[in-house]
C-alpha cells in the first residue's frame, strides 16, 4: 500500500524522467489477503502485495505504454525509455487523444472507503472468523468450502499537463458454499470493512440452502417464471446492458439504433454512481476521466453507452468511460413477497458460467446452480436439478414484474428479480 | 536469482516446516493491437517477484512480494510462517499428505528461432496492418481487428527436497477477426496462430497475408448464411474447434483437486470421481487422450511445474475408459500414487501453484482418413471451425458450444455456410458418439491462453491437440 505523497513522487520522477510530447503515468497496487477452505479446512492461505507503474507516452498521434512493478528510480526511467520508444516506432493513431487537462481535477468527487482496520487485518483474523462455520457445518456432517478475503488497494496518476488523482479503498469478503448430501448452497457478502461481515451467518445461510436442496428432481425444461437472485441477477444481467458507443454506432452490437428508445421494462434504472455509499467507486476512470453519475437505462429507456473521448468528440457527445460501479435499482419487496407472489416458477440462486451466444441479439447462456427451487401456489415446494438457460438480456429486462432490495455483489448493488417466460432449454444430471 | 531463492527457503527453515519452495518469476508481456488501418495500442509489461510456500504441521502459508531485497524477502517467509500457523486452527484434520520428490538441478529453455521481442516492431506492426488491409478489401467487411501477444516467463524455483531449477517459457500467439455488418446484424470469422511456446517464427509460419481474402470473405458469407437447423446432427469438428471442448468437457473434469472437492467454492467438481477410475467409460473405443507436458511447443511444457516435479507423458482415458487423473504432490495420493504428473502451476509469483490443466490430445487415427473423406462419409451434419460460445456446468456434464464458423453437411458435400450453430450435449454421451478420426497427418495442437480456476482467479495456459473427429446424432440448435 502507497500512501499519497509516496505514489504522486514515484509518478513525478518518472513525468520527470520523461521526453515524449505528452506523458501520462499510473501507479496502482495493493495488499490482498485470502484464506480458502475445501472440505471444512483451510487449504490455500495467501497474502501478495504488489504496485506497478504504467507509462503512456506519446509524439503526437504516435502512443504506445508500457509498465513495470519495479518501483527503483532506475526502473521508472527505463519503463519510459521503453514506452517512448515504441511509441516512436508506432504509426499515428487518428483516434489518440491527448492528455487531460489539469482542471479536470475539478470534477473529482470525494469519495471515503478506506477502513484502516481491514487494510491492518492480520493473518489470525481469518481461521478464527472462519472456525465458528467450519465447526457448525462438519458437526452436522456436511462440507463448507469458500474463502474470507481482504483487500487494500490505491491508484494514481498523473499526466504531463499537471492533472493528477489518488483514490484508495479496502474491501472484504465471505464467500461459502455447503454440500449436504446431493443438496448444494452458496452466499456471500461484501463490505468496505471487515467488520461488517457476519462470516458465520453467510455460512448458516448457505447451509440453510443446501439442506433445503437436497434430494432434487427433474423438471421439464421451458419457459418459466423466475425470480433471481442477487448473484444471479448481478451475473447476468448489468454488465452486458453497457456497451460502447464506437462499436454500437457501427452496428456491431445488440443496442444498435436503440440509444433514447425503450428497451425494457418502465421499471429497469441501471446507472453508476461512484459516491452511492453502499457500493462505493472511484472517482476517476481509465485516463483520468472524472467518474460521474451516469444513466444507463432509465425508466426503461438506453440513456447512454459507454464513449470515449475519441468517440464522444467525434458524434459530439459527452464521454462516458466504463463504469466503476453499477446499480440496479430495486423495490421493497421481500425474498419472501416475491415468492409468496409467485404462482409457478423457478427461484434461482445463483448462475454459473455465463457466456454470450450471439453478441447481436444479447443471447447468453450459463447454468444454475447451488440452489434451485420449484415454486407453486406462492412457496416453495421442492428443490429442481439444474438448469441450462438460454436467454436474450433484453428479453428478460422486459419481463420483470417485481423487484426486491439490492444488495452489494462484486461492484454492483443489485435486487432480487422477479421475470416471467425465462427460458431453460436443457437439464443435467445433478 | 538462485541466491534469493535459497535465502527465501533458509528464512522458512526457521519455521521447522514440512516442506518449501520459493519461486522467483520474471514475466515480460507485449501486447500489439491494431483497429483496420490504426495501431489501437501497444503495450510491453513486465513483473517481478517471488513467491514463498510454507507447510507446517498440515497448514499451508504463502506470501509474495515484488520487493526483491533480502530482508523484504526473509519478511515475506516469515510472513507465510505466521500465515500457515495461524491457519493450524483450521487444517484438514488428517493433514497433507505431500508426494516425495527427487532433488532436480536442471535448465529448460523453449527452443526459438526469433526471440520474438527481439523482432523489430515496425515488422510486427506491419503484418497486421497489411493483414487487415487485405480482409477490409473485402466488400462487406466493416472492421477487423488484430494483435499479437508474445510472453516470456523466465523463472526459478528452489524446493526444501533439494530441488533449483530455472526455466525460460516464451509464447507466441496472433489473431485476426474480420466483421462483416449489414441492415441487420454483425457476424465474425477470425484466423490465428494458435499460441505455442515458440518464438515469432511461429507467426510467419501462418499465412495471414495469404488468407486474408478469405478471411474476410467468410465474414461476409457468414452474413447470409442459413439459421442452425434444429434437430440432431453428426458433427464434423475441426481441431481448432475441439480444442475447446476437449478443455471444458475433458481437462477440467479430470483435474484430481476439482474431483476432490478442493476447488468447489469457485470452478467447481467433476463428475469424474474417484470410484469411476478404472469403471468410467468416458467415450467410445476411438477416445484415448494423452497428457504430454514434454510436448514441443506445448504451452504447459516448461520443464518442470511448481511443485517441482518434471514434465511427463500419460494416458488420462485408453479405448475409451477413465485410466488416470491430472495430479500434484498434494493430491495423487488420492490414487494411490507415490508420485505427481506433474501438472501443478501458478500464473505468477504472486500466485498459489494449483493443478492446472496439462497438454493433452486425443490420438489420430490408426487408419488413413482424411478431412475430406471424414465429410465424404457423413449424410447429414455440420462441420465446424474454430472457437465460440461456450459453457459447461460445474460438474463437467451439460456443455453448449458454438463456434467460429460452419458448414452444412449433405450426402458427403459442404452444401453451404450455417450460422448461429450451437450444439447441447451431456460429456459422456457426446465422447461416446465419436465414431472418426482423422489420421496422424492431420493432427495439430491449438494453444488456450486464458484458462481460468482458483480463488482467487488464476489465467493458465496449456494446450490441446486432436485432428479432424465425427461425433454422430448431437442436438443442435437448442440456443434460441
Amino acid at each position: 500500500m502507497i500512501p499519497r505523497d509516496q505514489a504522486f513522487a514515484v509518478l513525478a520522477s518518472a513525468l520527470g524522467a520523461a521526453t515524449a510530447e505528452s506523458t501520462t503515468a499510473w501507479l496502482d497496487g495493493r495488499l490482498f489477503g485470502s484464506t480458502r477452505i475445501a472440505d471444512n479446512a483451510a487449504t490455500q492461505c495467501l497474502r501478495r502485495r504488489d504496485a506497478s507503474l504504467y507509462v503512456s507516452s506519446a509524439y503526437g498521434q504516435q502512443h504506445a505504454s508500457a509498465s513495470t512493478n519495479d518501483l527503483s528510480p532506475e526502473a521508472s526511467r527505463e519503463v519510459v525509455r521503453r514506452a517512448e520508444a515504441a511509441a516512436r516506432l508506432s504509426p499515428p493513431d487518428t483516434e489518440f487523444m491527448p492528455p487531460l487537462p489539469a482542471e479536470e481535477a475539478s470534477r473529482y468527487a470525494q469519495i471515503e472507503d478506506w477502513c484502516q482496520a481491514t487494510a491492518d487485518l492480520p493473518p489470525e483474523r481469518a481461521p478464527r472468523e472462519l472456525e465458528p462455520g467450519i465447526a457448525e457445518v462438519r458437526r452436522l456432517g456436511h462440507r463448507l468450502s469458500g474463502a474470507y478475503t481482504h483487500s487494500a488497494g490505491f491508484c494514481a496518476f498523473a499526466n504531463s499537463n499537471g492533472l493528477r488523482g489518488y483514490h484508495r479503498s479496502t474491501e472484504a469478503s465471505i464467500r461459502a458454499t455447503v454440500l449436504a448430501g446431493d443438496g448444494s448452497g452458496w452466499a456471500q457478502a461484501t463490505a468496505s470493512s471487515a467488520a461488517s461481515l457476519d462470516v458465520t451467518g453467510v455460512v448458516r445461510e448457505a447451509l440453510q440452502i443446501a439442506l433445503d436442496s437436497r434430494h432434487p428432481s427433474d423438471i421439464e425444461p421451458g419457459k418459466y417464471t423466475v425470480i433471481l437472485r442477487p448473484a444471479a441477477v448481478q451475473e447476468m444481467l448489468p454488465w452486458y446492458m453497457v456497451c460502447d458507443a464506437k462499436a454500437t454506432d457501427e452496428g456491431r452490437t445488440f443496442l444498435r439504433g436503440k440509444l433514447g428508445q425503450t428497451v425494457c421494462s418502465k421499471r429497469i434504472a441501471l446507472r453508476s454512481d461512484p459516491l452511492d455509499p453502499r457500493c462505493p467507486g472511484s472517482p476517476f476512470v481509465g485516463d483520468g476521466l472524472a467518474a460521474e453519475p451516469v444513466d444507463w437505462v432509465r425508466n426503461g429507456v438506453l440513456t447512454n453507452l459507454c464513449r470515449s473521448r475519441y468517440w464522444a468528440q467525434k458524434t459530439g457527445l459527452a464521454p462516458s468511460r466504463g463504469p466503476t460501479n453499477l446499480i440496479l435499482d430495486g423495490g421493497d419487496a421481500s425474498l419472501q413477497d416475491l415468492i409468496a407472489g409467485t404462482e409457478r416458477g423457478i427461484l434461482v440462486t445463483r448462475f454459473w458460467y455465463i457466456r454470450v451466444v450471439d453478441p447481436m441479439t444479447s443471447l447468453l447462456t450459463g447454468m444454475t446452480r447451488d440452489g434451485l427451487f420449484l415454486i407453486e401456489d406462492g412457496r416453495i415446494t421442492r428443490p429442481l436439478r439444474q438448469l441450462r438457460f438460454n436467454e436474450k438480456v433484453l428479453a428478460a429486462l422486459s419481463n420483470v414484474e417485481a423487484m426486491g432490495r439490492p444488495e452489494r455483489i462484486e461492484g454492483c448493488l443489485v435486487p432480487t428479480l422477479r421475470i416471467r417466460d425465462f427460458t431453460f432449454s436443457s437439464t443435467t444430471k445433478f | 536469482m538462485e541466491d534469493l531463492c535459497l535465502h527465501a527457503i533458509e528464512a522458512a527453515r526457521r519455521g521447522n516446516v514440512t516442506y518449501a519452495d520459493a519461486r522467483f518469476v520474471a514475466l515480460r508481456d507485449q501486447w500489439l493491437a491494431t483497429e483496420d488501418e490504426r495501431v489501437s495500442g501497444i503495450s510491453d509489461s513486465e513483473s517481478t517477484g517471488l513467491g514463498i510456500r510454507v507447510l507446517i504441521d498440515g497448514a499451508w502459508g504463502f506470501a509474495a512480494t515484488a520487493n526483491l531485497g533480502r530482508e523484504a524477502v526473509a519478511a515475506a517467509a516469515a510472513e507465510a510462517l505466521r500465515i500457515a500457523c495461524a491457519n493450524r486452527a483450521i487444517r484438514r484434520p488428517d493433514g497433507v499428505r505431500w508426494a516425495r520428490e527427487p532433488a532436480h538441478q536442471a535448465v529448460f529453455r523453449t527452443p526459438v528461432a526469433q526471440d520474438p521481442f527481439a523482432v523489430p516492431l515496425e515488422r510486427k506492426l506491419d503484418l497486421l496492418l497489411r493483414t487487415n488491409a487485405g480482409v477490409l478489401a473485402v466488400k462487406g467487411v466493416r472492421k477487423c481487428h488484430s494483435h499479437m501477444h508474445f510472453r516470456r516467463q523466465h523463472r526459478f524455483l528452489a524446493t526444501t527436497d533439494g530441488t533449483l531449477v530455472e526455466g525460460e517459457v516464451v509464447t507466441s500467439t496472433a489473431r485476426c477477426t474480420a466483421t462483416a455488418v449489414d441492415a441487420s446484424t454483425a457476424k465474425t470469422r477470425y484466423l490465428e496462430a494458435p499460441a505455442a511456446n515458440a518464438g515469432y517464427e511461429h507467426i510467419e509460419r501462418t499465412p495471414f497475408l495469404a488468407e486474408a481474402e478469405r478471411v474476410g470473405s467468410e465474414a461476409v458469407a457468414h452474413l447470409s448464411a442459413k439459421p442452425c437447423p434444429v434437430g440432431e446432427k453428426d458433427l464434423v469438428l475441426h481441431p481448432t474447434h475441439l480444442a475447446l471442448t476437449m478443455h471444458e468437457s475433458i481437462g477440467h473434469a479430470t483435474e484430481l483437486d476439482r474431483v476432490l472437492g478442493m476447488e468447489e467454492s469457485l470452478a467447481g467438481s467433476s463428475f469424474a470421481t474417484l470410484d469411476q477410475l478404472g469403471k468410467l467409460r468416458y467415450g467410445s473405443g476411438l477416445m484415448t487422450i494423452t497428457c504430454d507436458n514434454t510436448l514441443p511447443g506445448g504451452l504447459a511444457t516448461m520443464g518442470f511445474d511448481d511443485d517441482g516435479v518434471p514434465g511427463q507423458r500419460w494416458d488420462l482415458i485408453r479405448d475409451g475408459l477413465l485410466v488416470d487423473y491430472q495430479t500434484d504432490r498434494e493430491t495423487c495420493h488420492a490414487i494411490g500414487a507415490e508420485r505427481s504428473h506433474g501438472s501443478c502451476r501458478a500464473d505468477s509469483w504472486a500466485s498459489i501453484p494449483i493443478i492446472r490443466q496439462s497438454n493433452f490430445g486425443l490420438a489420430p487415427g490408426k487408419t488413413p482418413l482424411t478431412p475430406e473423406e471424414l465429410i465424404a462419409d457423413t449424410k447429414d451434419g455440420i462441420y465446424i471451425d474454430g472457437m465460440g460460445s461456450f459453457s459447461i456446468d460445474q460438474k463437467r456434464q451439460n456443455f453448449q458450444f458454438g463456434g467460429d464458423c460452419f458448414w452444412e453437411i449433405h450426402n458427403g458435400k459442404l452444401t453451404g455456410m450455417l450460422k448461429d450453430v450451437t450444439y447441447q450435449a451431456i460429456t459422456t454421451e457426446f465422447w461416446r458418439s465419436l465414431d472418426a478420426v482423422c489420421d496422424q497427418r492431420f493432427w495439430m495442437s491449438i494453444g488456450v491462453m486464458n484458462c481460468g480456476k482458483g480463488d482467487p482467479m488464476q489465467i493458465a495456459q496449456m494446450s490441446h491437440s486432436a485432428a479432424p473427429c465425427r461425433f454422430r446424432r448431437i442436438r443442435v440448435g437448442g440456443a434460441r
